[in-house]
Order: C-alpha cells, then structure tokens, then sequence
C-alpha cells in the first residue's frame, strides 16, 4: 500500500493523476516566486522569510517525486534549523533589520553575464537529456528501512565523508570562537 | 461520485479536527486556570456556568468583538502574517496523532518525524511576531525563543529516536502496535527518553519554567505583546494545541497511545493526554522560571549529553 502523502489522495479514490496536475503548477510558480522575493526584497528579514517559504515549496516538490523523507527532513533541517540560525543572527545584528539594503554593487554586470551563462547550460542540460528513468521505472517509494540500509552499505563512503566535512566544520568554528575570546581577555 | 464522496469525507474530517482543536483549547485554558487557582488557593473562575466553565466561551466572544489594534510602525505584512504561521503547523500536527484504532486522519509512513518538522516551522509565526511588532520586547521574546528552540531540538530528537530504535518505524500506528507487549515508559532507558522528551518539549512550547521569551516580569508579554483581540486568541490556541500535541506525542510514543483495558481506545488516549497536560501544569505553576544562561547550559551540558548517553545504551540493549 502506498502510504506517502500525496499517495494518500489516490487511496482515498481522487484521481491522483489529476491532483498532481492542478497543484504542481501552482506549488511550483510559487517556489519560484518567493525564491526571487529572496533575492527582491530590500529587507534580509523578509529575505530570510521567503528563504524559508522556498525551501517549503521544494520540500512540497520532493513530495511529487514520492521522495517523503527528503522533504520531511527538508522541512525539519533547512527550514526549522538552519533558516531559523540565519534569523537569530539577523535578531542579533544591530541596525542590520532597519536599513534598506543595497540591491546591486559594482560587480552586477559581471554577475549578470555569468548568470545568462549558467542559465544558458541548465536549458542545454534539460533540453538535451532524455530523462527515460523516470517514465520507464515509475518512482518508488523507499522505505525509510531501506534508505538508512543503502546508506550504511552501498554509499557508507560518502556518508562518511560528509560527516567527516561536518567535524572539520565544527572544530573550525569552535577555533575561531576561541581566538576570539583569547585577544579579549 | 467517488470523488465527490472522498471529498465530503475529506471535508467532514477536517472539520472535526477543527472542532475538537478549538473545544480541546478552550477547555485547557478553562482547566489552566482552575489548576493555577487551586495551586494559589484561590478559586478561579466562578461566574460564567458551573465553576466558570462557561468562561472560555465568554472570552472567545469579547476577544473577537475587541477592537483590532494596529501599532504604528509595525511591518504591516508580517505582523497581520504572524498569527497564521503560528497557527497552521500547529492544526497541521494533529493529520498524524493517533486518537484510536482507527481513529486518525492519517497513518503516514514517517508519522512522527512529520508531526516534528510541521510543528518545527511554527517558529517563524514567533519570529515574525517579535520583529514585525517592532518593539524591543517583542524582539528580545522572538530572540530568546530561536535560541531556545533550536537548543532544545537536539534531545527531543534524540530521546525520540531512542523510541524508535524499540519501535522499529516511524508510524505513530506502528508505535503504539509495538507497545503491545508493555508501555515503552517501564524499559528503563526509554524511562529516562521519557523524562528528556517531556523537558524538552516544555521548552520547545515556551511553558514555564522555559517561558522566557515571554516572561511576564521582563518582558511585558514576549512577542506577542502588542497584538489584542482575536490575533491574541489564534497565538493562545496555538499555544494551547501545541500543548496538546506534544502531550500527544508522548502519550503515544511512551504511555501505550490508545492501549487499555475496558475503556474504548479514545478514551484511553485523552486519559492518558490530558494527564500529562495536567503535569506540564503543575510544573509551571510550582517552579520558578530559569535564567537565559541556565537554559541554555541545561539543554547543552545536562539535557544533550544524557540523551546521547542513553540512545547508546539503548542501542546496546537492542543488540545484545
């Protein structure tokens, strides 16, 4: 029985089919669209706002790919831990929540063109790829037993790597902290 | 027509769920306050109805006929917003709580870490109401409640994850199938999950003696100090459903859910609920409130470690 959330619907007797069309569009304009107002807003409080309506609607688009697990982890890593980090720090940083902050600098046309270019080679990529995988297969829905399997067996190395940064990480910013507070005493 | 029919189901089931949020939030003030009184030796309320059962309702009526102020200076979008993300993650928990047998909305694979990643965003509805009021107050409440929270995450996690070393699926259903043999409380290291979850999840609903970011005696009312009426009201159900669910939660992950002799399911699991709301209760009207710095020390230094401690021993128990 398919027990993820969207696949609930098709359970119950609506036609999922048609769900997924009527909601798809509407969940993905609005990603897009609060993923610009991150960029747009003059405000990095709103910013950090939109950030974390952004990363809810890729979460809702993991939902459509039957990926539940990466969407609740989406949802319970980037958005309920690292956007609220971001947001303690704006709380915490004086005079940064008034001011307007300037949109552009020197560097805009720059960053234009490297943008138009970065654009240009995503259409290429999905225009010239085939994406058979998913029409021929059909998504599965992983059980959450098997995903931590996979993860302690065929991709442990990765796994491992990935913590490994995450220490280095840590220590690097307990480091840090520390010179600091050596020069104030 | 199945659509048509699935629809209506669908419709009637959100409407219960709505109907029971609003009469179980009125009913825990109510009951809050008769605690707090009882507790003071005092009475409470009195007037409205048989020992002022009746009042909640009265409330309700004058906060919706309140007039709806709006401080000069605040961030119209994000003040008028806060409310609502308040709000929602806290009615959008109650899709997965297992009421009875057959009795939830839905029995989904990855039950209890949905309930926790929804319940982890209505943060921001606090964030937005300590910075969209535009108040110093309102801003040190939302402050001090990000920190808060994101402290008090990591031993929630992990004493839930020591359940679900026990349990062995993250389906609330499946959760409280595994608890057939005897509650998952009387395993002594999900003894001590149990007294870690319940810490933690009072701090993670702002209850004393975590209620810092709205501590009364130093910060007016926290974040949510300049709003009146009816927004006031959606920030008190908030508070109280979140109270519901978390008690929910552990009820279910800890006391057997809806398992008990004689009585329907249902009963068992409202039983069980609303004695350990009762509990969270009597704790905030009989400890003092901790200091910032102390908060954060316990939830770092005692809270974590124990966690850890106790999820490797629990790990051990399971492969021995």
């Amino acid at each position: 029985m398919q027990s993820g959330l969207i696949q609930q619907l098709g359970n119950l007797g609506l036609p999922q089919q048609d769900i997924i069309i009527a909601t798809f569009y509407l969940v993905a304009g609005l990603t897009v669209f609060f993923a610009l107002r991150v960029v747009i807003s003059k405000n990095i409080f709103h910013s950090a706002i939109f950030l974390a309506m952004t990363l809810i609607g890729i979460a809702c688009v993991y939902l459509y790919l039957n990926a539940e697990f990466l969407a609740v982890a989406q949802v319970l890593i980037y958005v309920g831990a690292i956007v609220t980090l971001f947001i303690f720090v704006i709380m915490l940083t004086a005079n940064i929540q008034d001011r307007a902050i300037r949109q552009t600098n020197e560097q805009v046309f720059i960053s234009a063109v490297s943008a138009a270019v970065f654009l240009f080679i995503l259409i290429k990529v999905i225009k010239n790829n085939h994406w058979q995988l998913a029409a021929n297969k059909g998504t599965q829905n992983l059980g959450i037993a098997q995903l931590g399997r996979s993860l302690m067996t065929t991709y442990v190395l990765p796994f491992e790597i990935i913590s490994l940064i995450l220490i280095a990480v840590l220590v690097g910013a307990i480091v840090i902290a520390k010179s600091d507070k050596n020069d104030t005493t | 027509m199945v659509t048509l029919s699935s629809l209506i189901v669908m419709v009637l089931v959100v409407s219960a769920v709505l109907g029971f949020i609003s009469a179980s939030a009125m009913f825990l003030i109510w009951w809050e306050r008769k605690v707090s009184a009882h507790i003071q030796t005092r009475f409470g309320p009195m007037r409205v109805g048989w020992h002022g059962v009746l009042q909640p309702i009265a409330d309700a009526i004058k906060l919706l006929c309140k007039e709806d102020i709006v401080p000069v200076g605040v961030d119209k979008w994000v003040w008028w917003l806060a409310p609502f993300f308040v709000t929602v993650p806290a009615v959008m928990a109650f899709v997965a709580i297992p009421f009875g047998k057959n009795l939830i909305v839905q029995d989904l694979n990855l039950g209890i870490l949905y309930i926790i990643a929804i319940t982890s965003t209505g943060i921001f509805g606090i964030f937005m109401a300590g910075w969209g009021s535009n108040n110093k107050y309102s801003l040190l409440g939302g402050m001090r409640s990000a920190a808060q929270i994101i402290s008090y995450e990591i031993p929630l996690l992990i004493s839930i994850i020591t359940v679900l070393l026990f349990s062995g699926s993250l389906s609330m259903q499946k959760i409280v199938t595994a608890q057939a043999k005897y509650w998952f409380i009387l395993n002594p290291s999900l003894f001590v999950a149990f007294f870690v979850y319940i810490i933690s999840a009072t701090a993670e609903v702002n209850r004393a003696p975590f209620d810092l970011p709205e501590a009364e005696s130093e910060l007016v009312a926290g974040f949510h100090t300049e709003y009146s009426g009816m927004k006031f009201a959606m920030f008190f159900i908030a508070e109280y459903t979140n109270m519901f669910t978390i008690s929910a939660i552990a009820a279910t992950l800890f006391l057997g859910g809806w398992r008990g002799p004689l009585l329907p399911g249902p009963v068992w699991f409202l039983i069980k609920t609303y004695t350990i709301i009762f509990v969270l209760m009597w704790v905030r009207w009989t400890f003092p409130r901790v200091r910032v710095d102390q908060l954060m020390g316990f939830a770092w230094k005692v809270l974590t470690p124990i966690s850890l401690v106790n999820l490797i021993i629990a790990g051990w128990f399971i492969l021995k």
